[in-house]
Order: structure tokens, then sequence, then C-alpha cells
């Protein structure tokens, strides 16, 4: 009877006090999200129902790296089985005979096998393999963790295999699932060979082994909101409540006031919860191009610099003095934000769906509303303003490609036409682009498609603007693209730069503008498919780059793929293809920015990457950026003569036969023979 | 009492080839107008610098205050000369001292100013100015007033190389409340600016290895301007980035912009393309660079850098 | 201290500028704040974060000056004032130098800063119409610009990267050449606010009488288009180049 008296004092404060530490810290951060700033998030239920199987019982994204998914998987479900165990060793004290039954009771054993196999395959990658992606994770706590677990799992052991024991001599009653424990019946017989089962031993067993359960069950409730594993917690709600609307709307709702981000007000109760259910895995900083290209910025440095610096104003109370540093500038330095291409690879790798592009693009707002902008970047923003583009050229200008082709090009302000065709700033004004430009207007035109441009009407859509900081000008180009494209009477759109189709397409939803924005690659697959566009296979072996806000953030991964199937094109993908693309580093603004800091340039690992290919000679590219990204890094690393870039609407032009285009010219590259498959 | 009258500069000594332009072209006019030239100089070197000039008088103002260049003592000395001394037509040269003195002298003698004259001439009965407007743009053909100040673009006409003999005056300085707290020479040590470098000589992929800077360097010093270059020689780590020149380096306006072994690439040009004077070297006759340099050649830049570097630096002696 | 930065609008050259009858339509055309103007704001705009010296912003009324005065207040001009007297775009120089002048006899400020040149300056820079007006002291394509109690302190530019430092007593006007930092960015969101808050004031002025130029014309001078190519003889080509510098005098002699 004491024996039970006291478990049962103990449990019952360990309960009392762990849930009152861990509730009042629950409650402070609740205190936080509540002044935050609103997101809706409450929609879609049925959708989010799903992505939480998808996303927590099928661990998707984790698996994306199996040897992490699995040890994962093992750990995380060991905390599901851990319940059961937790009933059944308090019902056993508190309920006098209580047992789980002959069923549940051997899955705890089962799982604590598995849980074991998890900590050493965590250990094993933490001390032997030792991921890039730890580097700047908080290692100690992690061990701290692992070492908690453990504890438990040998705790429960223990304590079951006392249990035959104490319930026999101690609270007098059968014990049913006592062989279903096996491995606590298995360490049992030790325990009788040392004879250690008399009333007095197996007391001192049981508690021994209830303390390392229960006592470090609680104990880890009560430690856990202020560690990083409060993602045990806040994972699942924080994919619950997952962005589900368009991934590629960085802005849901018109801005009043202000997008920028100076305090943690400022941000979304989402960001904050994003906060604390990062688990410091790096899988978002391993994919990261300014990263990788050895800029001052991992994703989750900035998840975790800003939560660190919460719990710290928690802690001494300060979270809403404001003479704290801001967060743009001061607990997340300038460099780090203006660092950022907003590829969004990091979203896309983060299996607790934290949001990281909204954060940094709400900070640089707050850098730029202080004036704190790149030189370059601040002439192209001042150039947006003033002329609707980055060249800074005069607006009348931007149709200026259209003039020596003798190919009627319609003015959709002034008559109806079939398709309308939103050309975008590089492939307007960048002189190597409007090559290309005039390759797609011949080829449209070869396809007998009614189409026509906005001419001086259309501006900079605004994309890389509003991923600047810069709302308001990203508002005033968008006002001025839906005035002109509501004046035009058109049956499809389309547009030729995956930056500005993103902004059609996502951002310009709140403004009232919807319309099934097409990206060229769909257009001609459509045309194509119709029969209107008569095409030969040009039969050669290239790899297909896919432009970020193609393929990752508007998930238009296929149609490119498609076409370049109808084309004839043996395609060879790089590792990193698809939805993990890797950034040629020129989004987010970083393409007008000065490249201090950077060590080896995306764009040139991409074409490392390419380069490792066997028997690809192509690079092929389906945005405007890309073509002078792409180019210019073969330019600097000297191989012109190992890989080439093309732009989609090159291999078109081969393919249709238009005359004059440079046939000869792709097919003989790189003059040797054994590329033409 | 001239009718002309040049503000003179003068520099080791010698009157500026920019002051020699004033006194040919004040000749000519006063020649064609029966009017007479005078040029006023600052400083102990004025005397003999202007002896021989071709002006019908000299007056040099000699002052501890007018040693270095005191745009106050200047300007205060001009007024006061001017008023007692009436002038038709008061010619600066388009410097520092013309920016700074023009507009101001011809408000307080209370008559008109033109600026950035490119020539002046006599055209039936009217004396006409052209000027240099909107960045050099536009021209505009203005007819002199009666009375003008007029600022001339340094090189926009040659010196004749004529003498004279005027009669030599001195006047003095008048005082000012502006003081020269200190002159700074020009910083040859440190990491240059290229953004105000007057000459650039700028590298591409052209120069090939980076032993070949050396060439460019010695180029640069016989030219006395300043190596830039294009992105793939700061990528190849062959140049530092605070020399590279484009959209993702500086942006430059030099006075002359000497392209070596550069393709011309849209974010090359976005860096450079409005300097004054544009110069481009490369072997490819069809690079985009050709499109705005204002001169260009296809010789081979490691032939043609050592050339022009032995054909300077025999000029200079 | 009090600052008084003159500002003006020009036309933009990035426009294709089209000349029509010997004239140029200023009325079709864009205008955008001289970019030198702009310089003399941040330096005037930087000492008032020094100092606390207030910053007034003066334009005169010749058109949509209004978007250029919320610009500066955005950025953090504390007045801006505009100088209305049904002036055309035509106004000269010397025209506004006289006004401005005029304007800011009657205000007192310590310093007067403006931008060392514009593009369309064809009678003479404001900075120095404005000084040899008010007859105060005045230095122009400086930079620098240290105010004391009494006096300021700047740095002149000279041919060959010489320079020199001058103290002025105040009051004085300066033409600036390049701020120390480039002109800060002002967000079109802080702009549009600033619309809606603050105000420019308006001063009604009379126009001078003095007589301005008689311009002629005004015409393109030939463009170059390509470069004008001298062949690949090494020998042939430096001399070529040597001349080309001679002519333009880029020698040192
Ligand atoms: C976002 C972005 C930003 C960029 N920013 C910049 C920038 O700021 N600045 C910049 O320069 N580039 C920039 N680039 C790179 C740019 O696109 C070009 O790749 C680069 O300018 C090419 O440099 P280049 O002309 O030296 O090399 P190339 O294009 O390889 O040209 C070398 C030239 O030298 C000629 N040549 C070779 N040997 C000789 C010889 N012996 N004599 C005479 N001529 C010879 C060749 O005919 C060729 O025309 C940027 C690119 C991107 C995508
Ligand atoms: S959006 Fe791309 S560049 Fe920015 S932090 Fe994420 S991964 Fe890095
Ligand atoms: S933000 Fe996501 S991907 Fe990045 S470390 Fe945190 S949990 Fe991992």
């Amino acid at each position: 009877m004491a024996l039970r008296g006291w478990l049962m004092a103990i449990t019952v404060a360990l309960i009392v006090v762990s849930l009152g530490l861990f509730l009042r810290r629950l409650n402070t951060i609740f205190q936080v999200m509540r002044k935050a700033r609103p997101a809706r998030r409450g929609d879609h239920l049925g959708e989010r129902f799903k992505s939480l199987f998808t996303n927590v019982v099928l661990h998707r994204r984790m698996f994306r790296i199996t040897y992490s998914g699995v040890l994962h998987y093992f750990i995380f479900s060991g905390f599901v089985v851990l319940l059961i165990d937790i009933v059944e060793t308090i019902g056993e004290v508190f309920f006098p005979g209580f047992t789980v039954g002959r069923i549940l009771a051997p899955l705890v054993d089962i799982w604590v096998i598995l849980v074991a196999i998890g900590i050493v395959l965590a250990l094993y990658q933490r001390i032997i393999i030792r991921p890039a992606r730890f580097h700047g994770s908080d290692e100690k706590d992690a061990y701290l963790i692992l070492g908690m677990i453990g504890a438990i799992i040998t705790g429960i052991v223990i304590h079951d295999s006392f249990y035959p024991f104490v319930a026999r001599e101690v609270f007098h009653v059968a014990d049913p699932v006592a062989r279903s424990h096996f491995l606590g019946y298995a360490l049992s017989g030790l325990w009788r060979a040392l004879g250690w089962t008399g009333p007095r031993a197996a007391s001192i067993g049981y508690t021994v082994g209830y303390l390392m359960d229960l006592g470090v069950v609680f104990a880890f409730l009560a430690y856990l909101p202020y560690s990083k594993h409060l993602h045990i917690f806040a994972a699942v709600p924080n994919i619950f409540v997952r962005n589900l609307g368009p991934k590629g709307e960085l802005v849901p709702q018109p801005i009043e006031d202000s997008m920028a981000i100076r305090t943690f007000q400022d941000l979304t109760w989402k960001d904050i919860h994003d906060l604390y259910t990062c688990t410091e895995c790096g899988r978002c900083q391993a994919v990261c191009p300014a990263y990788a290209a050895g800029q001052p910025l991992s994703p989750k440095m900035v998840i975790l610099e800003l939560r660190d610096a919460l719990n710290e104003r928690i802690a001494w109370g300060t979270v809403n003095d404001p003479t704290q540093p801001a967060l743009a500038g001061g607990v997340v330095s300038a460099a780090e934000l203006w660092a950022c291409t907003t590829c969004g690879a990091c979203q896309e790798a983060c299996p607790v769906f934290i949001e990281h592009v909204p954060k940094i693009a709400g900070m640089r707002a707050a850098l730029l509303e202080d004036g704190n902008v790149d030189a370059n970047a601040q002439k192209v923003l001042v150039s947006w303003d003033r002329q609707g583009n980055s060249f800074g050229q005069a607006a009348r200008k931007r149709s200026a490609w259209a003039k020596n082709i003798d190919v009627p090009i319609k003015d959709a302000r002034k008559e109806a036409v079939d398709w309308l065709w939103f050309v975008g700033d590089f492939a307007a004004l960048d002189p190597r682009v409007q090559r290309l430009t005039q390759l797609i207007a011949r080829l449209l035109h070869h396809a007998g498609v009614d189409f026509g441009i906005l001419f001086e009407s259309e501006v900079n859509a605004g994309n890389e603007a509003l991923r600047l900081g810069e709302y308001g000008l990203f508002e005033t180009l968008a006002q001025k693209n839906i005035k002109a494209l509501n004046q035009a009477q058109y049956r499809h759109i389309f547009t030729t730069d995956p930056h500005s189709l993103n902004a059609l397409k996502n951002e310009y939803r709140k403004f009232g503008f919807h319309a099934e924005v097409m990206h060229y690659t769909e257009a001609f697959l459509t045309l194509i498919d119709r029969g209107q566009l008569a095409v030969e296979p040009v039969g050669l072996t290239a790899t297909y780059h896919d432009p970020c806000y193609l393929g990752r953030w508007n998930g238009i991964t296929e149609a490119p793929r498609q076409l370049l199937q109808r084309l004839g094109v043996n395609l060879v993908e790089m590792p990193r293809h698809g939805a993990q693309s890797f950034c040629c580093g020129a989004g987010g603004g970083r393409i007008w920015m000065d490249e201090t800091g950077i060590e080896d340039r995306p764009a040139n690992q991409r074409i490392r990457e390419a380069l490792a290919l066997p028997d690809v000679r192509f690079f092929v590219v389906a945005c405007p950026k890309d073509v002078s990204m792409f180019s210019a890094s073969v330019t600097a690393m000297g191989v012109e003569d190992r890989l080439r870039v093309v732009d989609m609407a090159e291999l078109l032009a081969v393919a249709v036969g238009l005359p004059d285009v440079a046939e000869s010219d792709l097919r003989s590259f790189p003059n040797e023979a054994g590329i033409l498959s | 009492m001239a009718d002309i009258v040049v503000v003179g500069e003068i520099q080791n000594g010698v009157v500026t080839d920019a002051t020699q332009e004033l006194l040919t072209r004040a000749r000519d006019l006063a020649t064609a107008r029966s009017r007479s030239v005078a040029v006023l100089a600052f400083g102990k070197d004025a005397e003999a610098a202007v002896k021989t000039a071709d002006a019908d008088e000299a007056v040099v103002v000699v002052d501890q205050a007018v040693e270095e260049y005191n745009p106050g003592v200047y300007e205060a000395t001009l007024v006061t000369w001017l008023t007692e001394n009436p002038a038709l037509l008061i010619l600066l040269s388009n410097t520092t001292m013309g920016m700074d003195l023009g507009a101001a002298l011809a408000a307080r003698l209370q008559i008109a100013m033109i600026a950035y004259c490119t020539d002046l001439r006599i055209e039936g009965s009217s004396e006409l100015a052209t000027c240099q407007i909107y960045g050099g743009k536009l021209a505009a053909e203005v007819e002199l007033p009666d009375r003008a100040v007029v600022t001339v673009i340094p090189g926009s006409w040659a010196a004749s190389g004529r003498s004279g003999i005027p009669m030599v005056h001195r006047f003095n300085a008048q005082p000012s409340p502006i003081s020269v707290v200190k002159v700074i020479e020009p910083d040859a040590s440190g990491d240059v600016d290229i953004t105000r470098a007057d000459i650039l000589v700028s590298v591409g992929r052209g120069i090939q290895d980076p032993d070949n800077l050396e060439l460019a360097d010695e180029l640069a010093q016989a030219i006395g301007g300043v190596v830039s270059c294009s992105r793939p020689v700061v990528d190849a780590g062959w140049l530092p980035r605070s020399r590279q020149v484009g959209k993702s380096g500086q942006t430059v306006k030099p006075k002359l912009y000497l392209a070596l072994g550069i393709s011309g690439a849209p974010e090359h040009l976005q860096g450079m393309k409005d300097a004054e004077l544009i110069v481009a070297v490369n072997s490819d006759e069809n690079a985009p660079i050709f499109d705005v340099a204002h001169y260009g050649a296809t010789a081979d830049i490691l032939d043609l850098m050592p050339a022009l570097t032995e054909k300077l630096n025999g000029r200079n002696g | 201290m009090r600052i008084a930065v003159l500002m003006k609008d020009v036309p933009d050259l990035v426009e294709e500028l089209e000349v029509e009858d010997g004239a140029l339509p200023l009325d079709d055309m864009s205008f955008v704040p001289s970019e030198w103007d702009d310089q003399a704001l941040e330096e005037a705009l930087l000492i008032k974060e020094e100092t606390g010296a207030d910053v007034t912003v003066v334009a005169i009324d010749t058109g949509e000056v209004d978007g250029l005065m919320f610009t500066a207040l955005a950025k953090g001009a504390d007045r801006a004032v505009k100088l209305a007297g049904g002036f055309s775009r035509r106004l000269a120089n010397r025209q506004r130098g006289a006004v401005l002048a005029q304007y800011c006899q009657t205000q007192g400020f310590d310093l007067v800063m403006t931008g060392v040149q514009a593009i369309d300056d064809l009678d003479g820079q404001i900075a120095g119409w404005v000084a040899g007006n008010l007859e105060v002291g005045h230095a122009s394509v400086v930079r620098d610009v240290r105010a004391g109690a009494d006096t300021v302190k700047v740095v002149q530019e000279y041919s060959g990267g010489k320079m020199a430092e001058l103290e002025l007593p105040l009051p004085a006007v300066l033409g600036i050449q390049a701020a120390r930092k480039p002109p800060r960015y002002v967000t079109v969101a802080k702009v549009r606010q600033l619309q809606k808050t603050a105000s420019v004031e308006t001063v009604d002025v009379s126009e001078p009488t003095a007589p301005t130029l008689s311009v002629r014309k005004i015409y393109k001078p030939e463009a170059a288009g390509h470069a004008q190519m001298w062949g690949d003889d090494v020998d042939e080509v430096s001399e070529k180049i040597v001349n080309l510098l001679e002519d333009k005098k880029l020698l040192r002699s």
C-alpha cells in the first residue's frame, strides 16, 4: 500500500508541476501569437486532414531523405505507442489490476526496439555521417532529447520487468499480460536468477523503472516547450494550418499600411507558430542556393534567430519593448535578407511546412522602408516606378523587338485577339532574349495563331518588386497591367516569363484579376496537340532546368517535359529537377544586386550539375532570365564548347523548321559526331 | 578696358590648354569685330605665364590668398575688376572654376550667362554660341546678347598657338571670408575607385591570362588611367570585384572608356554605355561592343597594348 | 540650422528626345527630379541626421512638381515649399535664380544647397545664380558638407583627382556634386502616405524681369550608331588612339 500511495503522490505531483509548466509556457507563446497579425488558415478542412495524413502518417516529405525518414518514423511512431505505456503504467498504480490487454502490451515492446534502433541511427547520423545541414543547429539539445528518449524506453523495460513481482507481492493482483511485455519478461528472468523478486527488491526495481519512464516523460513535457522539440507538439498543428492558397502567392490580401516586419507583432500567428515548430533539421539549408553560394543566409538560421530572439524577449518580458533590436537588420542581418532568391526551395523541403519566404520578404520591406537596399536594386526600383521596366528604357521601347520582323503583331488594346501575350521585361528588352522573343512571334504566326500584345501599356508584372518588399510599387505596377488587361479582349493569355506568370496568376487575384494564364511551354504544347503546329523531331540529348517560378511555385513541370518529348528531345534529368530544381540565383531581385560574398555562383553550380551528365550537350531553359544567367555562367566557366544553353523557343523553331533559323548551328554543336541521337 | 575678357587658368606655371583655346577664339572674334582682348590670371606664376599670351592686356593678381583656387577671393576680385572694367564677353572654361564662378559673376554683374559652349562664331551680324545640353544628346544654338559670361567646354576647338605681347598690369586680390583649409592631392595609394577615374582601360576575357594584366597596367600608367574589367575577369580572381564594370559591378562614366577584349554583353554595357568616349578593341568584328563604341578596331589586344604603351611613353618623353 | 534644398525636375533622358521645329515639346515629355538635386537633398538629410538641422525643399512650380516634393518629404525633409507665379516649363535659370534668391532672402536660411548642375541649364547653374543674387559666399562642385555653428566645411573637386577643403561662413550656397551616400530609397507607399498627411506650402512670387537668352534652335548632333572602325593594324590603331586622345585633350601634358 505504501508503495502505491507514494507512487500515486509522486505521479500527481509530476503531472501537476510539469503540466503547469507546460501550459504556462504554451500560454506565453499563445499570448505572443494573439498579438500577432492575422492569417486565415481555417478553411479547406478536408484538404487539411488529407495533408495531415500524407505528411504526418505517411511522412511524405520526411522520406525524401530515406535514412532520416526511417529513423524519424521509428522515433515518431514510438511517441504514439508511448501513450499506451503511459496509460498502462499509471493505470497499474492507480487502479490495481489494470492492464491494456494482450494485444496492445507487446506493441510497446516492439516499439521500444524500433525506437532504440531509431536512436542508434540518429546517433550514427549525428556522430559519424554528420550531414552539413545540421551545421548551426543546437546539437547538444538533440543529444539531451535522445538521451531522455533512451531513458524512457529503458525505464519501460525495467518497470515492466519488475511489475510481475510487484503485482504479486505488493499489489496483490494478477498480471495477465506479463509475458506480452516480452522484453520486460525476458529481463525478469535475470531478477529471478538474482533472487530480486521479493517485495522490497521488486518495489525498488519497479520504482526505478517507473521514474525513468514517467518521471522522464513528465520532465520531458515540462522541458519540451523550452527546447527545439516543441515540434513534437507543434508539427502536427503546423502541418494542419499550412498554407493551402496558391503556392506562388506571397501576399494573400491587399495590404493597407505596410508589409514590413519589424517586431514580433508584425509576424502572423502562423509565423510565430512556425518558429516553435522548426526541428532544426536543416533540410531547408541543404537546398538553399544562397547558402550553397557561400552567402550569409541559411533559411534555418533565419527561423532559429527569430525563435531565439523571441525566447529571450519572452524571458525578459521585452517582447513588446520597442527599444529591442529590430527583427530586420538586427535579429536577422540585412546581408542575410538580401541574399535570398525567393526560390522557395526551403519551403518545399521543410517537412513541417514552415514558410520562410513571407518572413524574409516582410523583413526586406522593413529594410527598404529604412532605405537599406542594394544600390543597383534601388536603381531598378526607380526604373520600374518611372519607366515600368527594369532596364531603365523608355516605355515605348518595350515593343521595339517587334519592329524588324515581318510578322503582324496585333495591338490587343485596340482589337480582339485569340491569344494575348504578356511579354515580360526580359523577353522584351534584353538584347540577347529579344531574338528568342522574335522567334516566338514567328512561331505563333507560323501556327496561324491570332495573337497580340499590350505594347507600352504592359509594364513589369511586379513579381520582383513585391519580393524585394516594395508592396506599393508592386501594386502600382499591377494596377497598370490590370487596367490594360481589362481593356483588351482575348480568349487565352500566356507569358514568356515565369516571374510574370506567377504575378499574373497568383498575385493579381487579390485585385480581382482571374485568368488562366499559361506559360509559353504550355501554350505551344496546346498548339502542337491541337495540330496547329507540325513539328519534326530535333533528335538531341538535353537536360532541362525547371525555373523556380514555373516548377516549384506553380507546379508546371510536366508541360515543358511533354513539349520536349513532342520535339523529339531525349531528356536526361539532372539530380535536382521538378519541384526540387536548383535556383539559378536570379530571383527575388538578386539578378540586379551586388555579388560580393558569392563564392560559388548558383548558376555555375547548376552548370556543373549538367556537365556531370553523360552525353548532354544542351541545357534547355524556359525562362528569359535563365538565358542570361546560364549563358553568362557558361562564358565565365569557359565551357562554351561543352554545353550550350538553348531556350525552348530555339528548339521549337528548329522542330517547326522556321526558315533561316540556324538549325545547322544547333545540330552541328559542338562540331563533333555523336551528339545526335 | 577690354571688350573680351578671358579668365585664365594656370597649371604648373603655364597657361592651360583650355585657356589657350579661349584666347584663340577671343582673338578671332575680336579681330572680326575690331575689339580688344584681356586675360586675367591669378597666382605668382601668372605674370610669367601670360606674358606671351595672345591678348592686348594681361591682368595678374598676385597675393598669398590666390595661390590656391579660392572661390570667394576669385569671385570678389573678378567682380571688382569687371565692375571697374566692364567687358562685353567674359570667357571661362567649363572647369570647376567655370562652374563655380560663371553664373555667380553673371548675377553679380547683371548680365547674361551661356554654359556648356562648344562653339562661338560670327554669322552675319550676329554672334552665335553652340551649347551642349541634355547630357550631350542635344545642341542649342544661342545668340550672344550684348554682354554675357560664357563657359566653354575644354577641347571644343583647337588652340592656335599664336602668342602676343600684352600690356601687363597688376590688380589687388579682394578679401573674402571663404578660406582654403587644405589642399588634398590625388591619392595614389589604396584601392582605386573606378567610378572617379577619367580614363578606364577595361579588360575582358580577351586578356586570356592573368599575366597579361601587366600589359594593361602599363598601358593604364602610360595613359594616366585606371584598369577596370568585365565580370569573368573578376570571377577568375584576376582583379578585385571593385574593378568590375556592369550591372552587378560599378556604373562608370569616364571621359574615355577603352574596352579591350570585351564582347559587350548587355550586363556589361549597362555599366559603361554613358561614357563620354568609348573606344573598343576586339578581334571579332561582330562583337556587340561596337554598337555602343564611338571608335573600334579589330586588332589583337595582346599586340595592341604594348604598342600603344610604347607610343604614349615615347610621346611623354 | 535651417537648410534650403533647391530642386527642379528635368526631362527624362531615358525617353527618346524629339525635337519639333527647333524646340523641345516640353509639355509632352516626362520629367524626373534632376539627379544632382537628389544628391543635394541626400547630403542635406545626412546633415539633418547629424545635427538636427531643419530641411526645407524649395521648387518653382513649373508644372507637376508635387511628386518631387512629396518624395522629398517622405525621405525626411521637414517642409516643402512651392513657389508659384504661373511659370512655364521653359523658365530659364536666370529667372529661376532670381525667384529662388528672392524667396531665400525672406527666409534667412543658413545654408542653401542644390545640385551642381542639371542637364538643361543652358544659361548657367542655379547655385551660381542664387549665390550671385543673394551676394553670399558659395562653392560648387563640392561634397562632404560638414556644417558647424557659423561655418560650413566642404570638399571641392578639381580635375585629375585634386581636391581642397574649403570653409565658408554661413549663410552660404553650395552646388553639390555628390552626397556622401547614394540618395536613399523611399517606398511608393510612404510617398502616398505623405500625400495624405503632409502638405506642400505654396508661396506666390512675381516673375522677375531679367532678359532671357534667345535660342535660335535646338537640334540633335549626329548620332554614332555604330563605331567608326579603324581596322586591325596595330601600329595604325595605336596612332589613331593617340591622335584621338590629343584631340580630346585627354593626354597629360
Ligand atoms: C545577372 C548578371 C549580371 C552580370 N553582371 C555583369 C557585370 O556587372 N559586368 C560584366 O562585365 N558582365 C556581367 N555579366 C556577365 C555578362 O553576361 C558576360 O558574360 C560578360 O560580360 C562577358 O565578359 P567578356 O566580354 O569579358 O567575355 P566574352 O564575352 O567571352 O568576350 C571576350 C571577347 O574578347 C574577344 N577577344 C578574345 N581574344 C582577343 C584578343 N586577343 N584580342 C582582341 N579581342 C579578343 C572575343 O572576340 C570576345 O568578344 C552578368 C551576367 C548576369 C547574368
Ligand atoms: S527562398 Fe531559396 S534562397 Fe531564399 S532562403 Fe529559401 S532556399 Fe534560400
Ligand atoms: S525550417 Fe523546416 S526544413 Fe528548415 S530546419 Fe526548420 S524544420 Fe527543418
